[in-house]
């Protein structure tokens, strides 16, 4: 980032604990450039919740500090910060129609009449939610009062927009829907977002960056795909997709290339040393897709044979277990199209890449 | 079996229900008695009862009574709102301790908080307050537990997140107390006043002790006629002020909105 550009948000060592000694935020740092969609994703009670209410001001940091545009927060009380917010229960208020809800915010803020109208209109239309201003929220679909939601949030123009977890409510169909909307609605204003989320597929569908919480901290930030391929943690790896991650009794190093020895006698070859040094390897990850079903009779380097021990037909794709040692079930992503002849029991020979190995420490 | 659990259950309902109407029943067809002996006929009966309350003996109270009910709910009803909000909805410290005590006077009996309030009028030199000052001041003790009581259930069931939604929304305080908390609660406020308003406008044992002679309330000039008489103006009057206070309770629902509140409908 250049310094010229302002971060909306910024977060410097933030930390969040109640009664003193339960840390529920722990040093969080984090910078929100202006037009980003930024998502914080992790399992349930890590702070995701938490980190948001500070950012919109419910709640205070213990320590640490959060300027929003340059500016510090400290103090600043949520009506004063200009943030928008969409809850998961989306909290409309049920005494206004949909024109009523996305009006309040523009109205509280003195605008005018007409100004007021037209940022409603605008809005409901960025939502495509015209010629339903008059419903009230009761009566409305669960995806149309998101949708409401959405526009409420939007029609005052937050410099920044707040979502915590705001499709959780709605069926997966729906929820796929609405993550491109919800996309193509950030992108059309140009609005910052930091969406908060324990759905993965959610972060990495939307986000051009995810940060991945853990017990208050923040356990890798970066682009999803560079999360996805080069997870930093056995954590990060098992959060974010399906992964293998097994244990690693000894690691060596030849000039970049690891030689990582695994339990029953198996040795793979990795060509990513990274950072870490060999001997703190205790782990590798591997990604089911990235196990191949090797020619019979095939040779060469992170080749394993096994046996199937079960077998689960998901329409496009097939996961299989494979037995490939005494301790170490290997999970394997093929094509249902490469399927035949194998069924339970049946012996089959494993390909790895050694770009696809990923050795980690912890 | 389903059958005649469901014919016993009729029956049953049908039961209570004649035991809650009967006395109305009664007290209605007395007030059109053709004869100042209270008789029933059916075939017979006339008007001149209600035409009889339309003197000062009776207006004047029932205009008293009305007053003293209408001030009594709106003050009430503002105490009640103002406390409830500081219990229930800010949860203020030691709001459990204060709530239960918002609600002490409910176990009370009513005749030992008259004796209780004359006898502090009187030491404290404040017996002139006697009469509509010390009415409208018992009926407030009296009737604020009930409006809290309803005030209160409506603000714990409140959900704090439109607060907030409000809040991050721009609005200060008062907007959010005005636009978003008032709307809402309004259900509970209404109902905690017309509570308050029935209370007060039918009370006697709290009224006994705080009328001052020649101005009577409505139930206590009732109760000093029925010494001396038992004739059908008395079912009269007592048709008439049932017929007013359902137009109260009407008039307030129509502001109010607060059948589902009593109701705990879905609307
Ligand atoms: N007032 C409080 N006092 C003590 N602990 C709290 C308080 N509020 C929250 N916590 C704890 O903080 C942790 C984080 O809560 P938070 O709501 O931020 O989680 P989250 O990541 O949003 O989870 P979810 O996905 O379930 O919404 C939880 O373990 C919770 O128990
Ligand atoms: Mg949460």
């Amino acid at each position: 980032m250049s310094a010229a550009e302002i971060a909306d948000i910024e977060l410097v060592g933030v930390t969040k604990s109640y009664g003193g000694n339960v840390v529920v935020v722990d040093n969080v740092s984090l910078t929100v450039p202006r037009g980003e969609f930024v998502s914080i994703l992790g399992p349930s009670g890590c702070g995701k919740t938490t980190t948001l209410n500070m950012i919109a001001g419910f709640h205070e940091p213990s320590s640490g500090e959060i300027r929003i545009r340059g500016r510090n927060q400290v103090g600043v009380p949520p009506e004063k910060r200009n943030i928008g917010l969409v809850f998961q229960n989306y909290a409309l208020f049920p005494h206004m129609t949909v024109q009523e809800n996305v009006a309040f915010g523009p109205k509280m803020k003195g605008q005018s009449k007409s100004e007021t109208e037209e940022a409603v209109r605008s809005a409901l239309k960025s939502v495509r939610l015209e010629g339903y201003e008059s419903r009230y929220p009761k009566e409305l679909s669960g995806g149309q009062q998101q949708r409401t939601a959405l526009a409420r949030a939007i029609a005052p123009r937050p410099s920044v927009l707040l979502l915590d977890e705001p499709l959780s409510n709605l069926d997966l169909k729906l929820r796929e829907a609405m993550r491109i909307e919800l996309k193509e609605v950030q992108q059309q204003l140009g609005m910052t977002f930091v969406y908060v989320t324990h759905d993965q597929e959610e972060a990495m569908s939307m986000s051009d960056r995810v940060v991945v919480m853990s017990d208050g901290v923040v356990a890798q930030e970066g682009r999803p795909s560079e999360i996805y391929q080069n997870p930093v943690s056995a954590f990060v790896a098992d959060f974010i997709g399906k992964s293998n991650l097994l244990p690693v009794k000894q690691a060596r190093d030849h000039d970049g290339r690891l030689t990582l020895t695994l339990g029953g006698g198996l040795s793979l070859v990795s060509e990513r040393s990274g950072d870490i040094p060999a001997n703190d390897i205790t782990l590798c990850c591997i990604r089911p897709e990235n196990v191949q079903l090797a020619r019979k009779g095939a040779s060469g380097e992170n080749l394993l044979t096994g046996r199937v021990d079960k077998l689960v037909n998901l329409g496009a794709h097939a996961e299989l277990w494979v037995d490939v040692s005494k301790d170490c079930l290997l999970k394997v992503q093929v094509p249902v199209r490469r399927l035949q002849g194998i069924e339970i029991g049946s012996h089959v020979d494993l390909l790895i890449e050694s770009a696809a190995i990923q050795p980690l420490a912890h | 079996m389903s059958k005649l659990l469901s014919v016993g259950y009729w029956v049953f309902f049908s039961f209570i229900l004649l035991f809650i109407a009967l006395p109305m029943v009664v007290v209605l067809a007395a007030s059109v008695s053709p004869t100042s002996h209270v008789t029933f006929e059916f075939w017979t009966w006339t008007l001149e009862w209600f035409g009889k309350l339309w003197t000062s003996k009776w207006l004047d109270p029932f205009i008293l009574s009305a007053k003293i009910a209408a001030i009594v709910a709106v003050i009430s009803g503002v105490l009640a709102t103002l406390g409830a909000y500081a219990v229930a909805y800010e949860k203020c410290p030691g709001h459990d301790a204060i709530m239960s005590f918002l609600l002490s006077p409910l176990a009370v009996p009513q005749i030992v908080k008259g004796v209780a309030i004359v006898l502090f009028l009187s030491s404290a030199g404040l017996f002139r307050y006697l009469g509509t000052p010390g009415l409208i001041a018992g009926h407030i003790i009296l009737t604020v537990p009930f409006a809290v009581r309803m005030i209160a259930t409506s603000m714990y069931n409140f959900d704090k997140n439109l607060d907030r939604a409000a809040r991050i929304l721009g609005a200060s305080w008062w907007q959010r107390i005005r636009y978003v908390l008032l709307p809402l609660i309004k259900p509970g406020i209404f109902s905690g006043m017309t509570f308050a308003f029935i209370i007060s406008f039918n009370n006697v044992p709290l009224s006994l002790f705080l009328v001052r002679p020649g101005q009577s309330t409505l139930p206590i000039t009732v109760i000093n006629y029925f010494e001396y008489s038992l004739d059908p103006i008395l079912a009269a009057v007592n048709v008439a002020s049932l017929l007013f206070i359902l137009a109260v309770i009407f008039l307030f629902e129509r502001i109010g909105g607060f059948t589902v509140q009593i109701h705990g409908g879905s609307k």
